[in-house]
């Protein structure tokens, strides 16, 4: 995996107390002979907008981002949002667990007991039940006849054309997120929900979440969930 | 032991898809592009692979004989008469399934293996017992559907099931295909099959009555020479396996008229 190109520069960022992101990148920066940037953000949570401003200071010292590492999903998913190629790069205890099922797997990212988050990687298929004890992220699909089930949020980078179940022990605050949304049925806490029959617009992300006692549909807001989960719960960005 | 024997499974969740017909027809096709083949009747529930063969009054052992150890391997291999690079393992008694573990489906593969440039198996519908003996021995697969819901859900659950059992790679094809009612979208388009499976798609194969009288007549389309598109698209499928990079056909300009005029030409009603 080490096997980069001479004018690649890889650069590791951290989450220290000691020093801000933005020090240690411009520490890290001053290399006149280097052309293109990989950024290593190991544990490192970095939202859409501190993405979008690490990527000014890059071009400001007329470099280039190739790719960006991160143990964290969420950082993943900021990244690749915002059109970089991304690497998702697993701790060792899911390396073994990958092995034994290449095609799909998934492992829990955060052992704190109110904010679990069950990753899972590959496409859910039919008659396939997934069930995360705190919030899902499965990167793939749902197909029509699978069901997901979370006591938290679900999001999918991917399509939902199944069930999905979030908020399920009654939690009304949950929400589920999609890249098309386009399930067989909606439920959160008690509320249950046909999906919609149109097709929804290509490339954009939608979220259903309850008001009232209806699920309402609407175009997903990005930061939402970071920022809320950050309020919430600042501890929340420590890997296991 | 480790051969290079190609063992495909041909399966679809869903029964009367097109498993056995596309078994029979493919069987034929790889044999006579040269390489030595053999299917192998997993579905000894309702076993009729060898009358699509039409090899079905020459069976003397099945499977079950091999299995017991009464006969030897080729006693029981039935040879096709007009191509004899085709053998035919026939599944055995009905009563087998209640014995059968997964085992031993292992070991009749392994043996055929020792003989064969490709092993094809043909799967029962459904995911239950039969299914899984007919996996255990495979190492790819092909998963046959048509465009219907009911049918790619099936398959759908059938390609989690193989997933999940390290069967790699898992090819798609898509048969009775009808190239009219997909333009004028009546009929599930490749595309909505192809996005919900994901899967590399081996070949189509198009709607063709010639199909039935093949069928019922015992034998298969490929090995008649027949002109008819639906034997063009199972040879095509056997070519693309053995690695030959042919384009697919376009459903959409299928059944043009010049298509539809040179067919009308060999029919000789003039």
């Amino acid at each position: 995996m080490t096997n980069y190109l001479q004018d690649i520069k890889l650069i590791c960022l951290s989450n220290s107390k000691k020093s801000h992101w933005k020090e240690q990148l411009t520490k890290q920066i001053k290399d006149p002979y280097k052309k293109e940037l990989e950024i290593d953000a190991q544990d490192l949570l970095l939202t859409c907008k501190d993405i979008r401003d690490l990527n000014n200071i890059v071009e400001r010292n007329q470099l280039k981002i190739t790719r960006f590492r991160s143990h964290l999903p969420e950082t993943i998913v900021s990244a690749s949002s915002l059109g970089f190629e991304t690497l998702l790069t697993l701790s060792s205890c899911k390396k073994s667990n990958q092995e034994k099922y290449p095609q799909s797997s998934s492992s829990y990212i955060n052992n704190d007991e109110l904010f679990k988050l069950l990753l899972h990687q590959g496409t859910l298929r039919s008659g396939e039940n997934l069930t995360g004890e705190g919030d899902i992220l499965l990167l793939g699909d749902v197909n029509p006849g699978a069901k997901v089930e979370a006591r938290g949020d679900i999001l999918i980078w991917g399509r939902l054309r199944g069930i999905a179940h979030a908020g399920k022990d009654g939690n009304r605050q949950a929400k589920i997120v999609a890249l098309e949304l386009r399930p067989l049925q909606l439920r959160i806490a008690n509320a249950i929900a046909l999906g919609p029959q149109e097709k929804p617009e290509e490339g954009l992300a939608e979220e259903a979440h309850l008001v009232g006692e209806q699920i309402i549909i609407e175009p997903a807001k990005p930061g939402n969930f970071n920022t809320a989960k950050n309020n919430a719960n600042p501890t929340h960005t420590k890997t296991i | 032991m480790e051969s290079n024997t190609r063992i495909i499974l041909i399966c679809s969740g869903k029964g009367g898809v097109g498993k056995t017909t596309l078994t029979a027809n493919l069987g034929i096709a790889l044999a006579q592009q040269g390489s030595k083949t053999a299917v192998l009747d997993a579905d000894f529930g309702l076993r009729n692979l060898d009358l699509l063969l039409g090899l079905e009054n020459r069976i003397i052992y099945t499977a079950q004989e091999v299995l017991e150890e009464s006969c030897r391997l080729e006693q029981a291999l039935v040879k096709h008469k007009q191509e004899p690079n085709l053998s035919l393992m026939p599944a055995g008694n009905p009563r087998m399934l209640d014995w059968l573990k997964p085992d031993d489906m292992q070991r009749i593969v392994s043996m055929l293996s020792e003989e064969f440039d490709y092993v094809l198996i043909d799967c029962p519908a459904g995911v239950e017992d039969g299914f899984k003996n007919a996996v255990a021995g495979a190492k790819e697969a092909i998963v046959i559907t048509n465009p219907e819901v009911s049918a790619v859900r099936d398959a759908d659950r059938v390609i989690g099931l193989l997933n999940s059992n390290g069967i790699k790679p898992v090819q798609l094809v898509l048969n009775r295909v009808r190239p009219k009612m997909m333009a004028s979208q009546e009929m599930l388009a490749v595309e909505d099959v192809t996005d919900i499976l994901a899967l590399p798609l081996l070949g189509l194969v198009v709607e063709d009555e010639q199909v039935i009288v093949s069928t019922n007549r015992g034998e298969p389309l490929t090995l008649i020479g027949s002109k008819s598109p639906a034997a063009k698209c199972y040879s095509n499928i056997a070519r693309r396996l053995q690695g030959e990079e042919i384009p697919l056909i376009d459903p959409s300009k299928e059944g043009s008229i010049r298509e539809k005029f040179r067919r009308l030409m060999q029919t000789k009603i003039f």
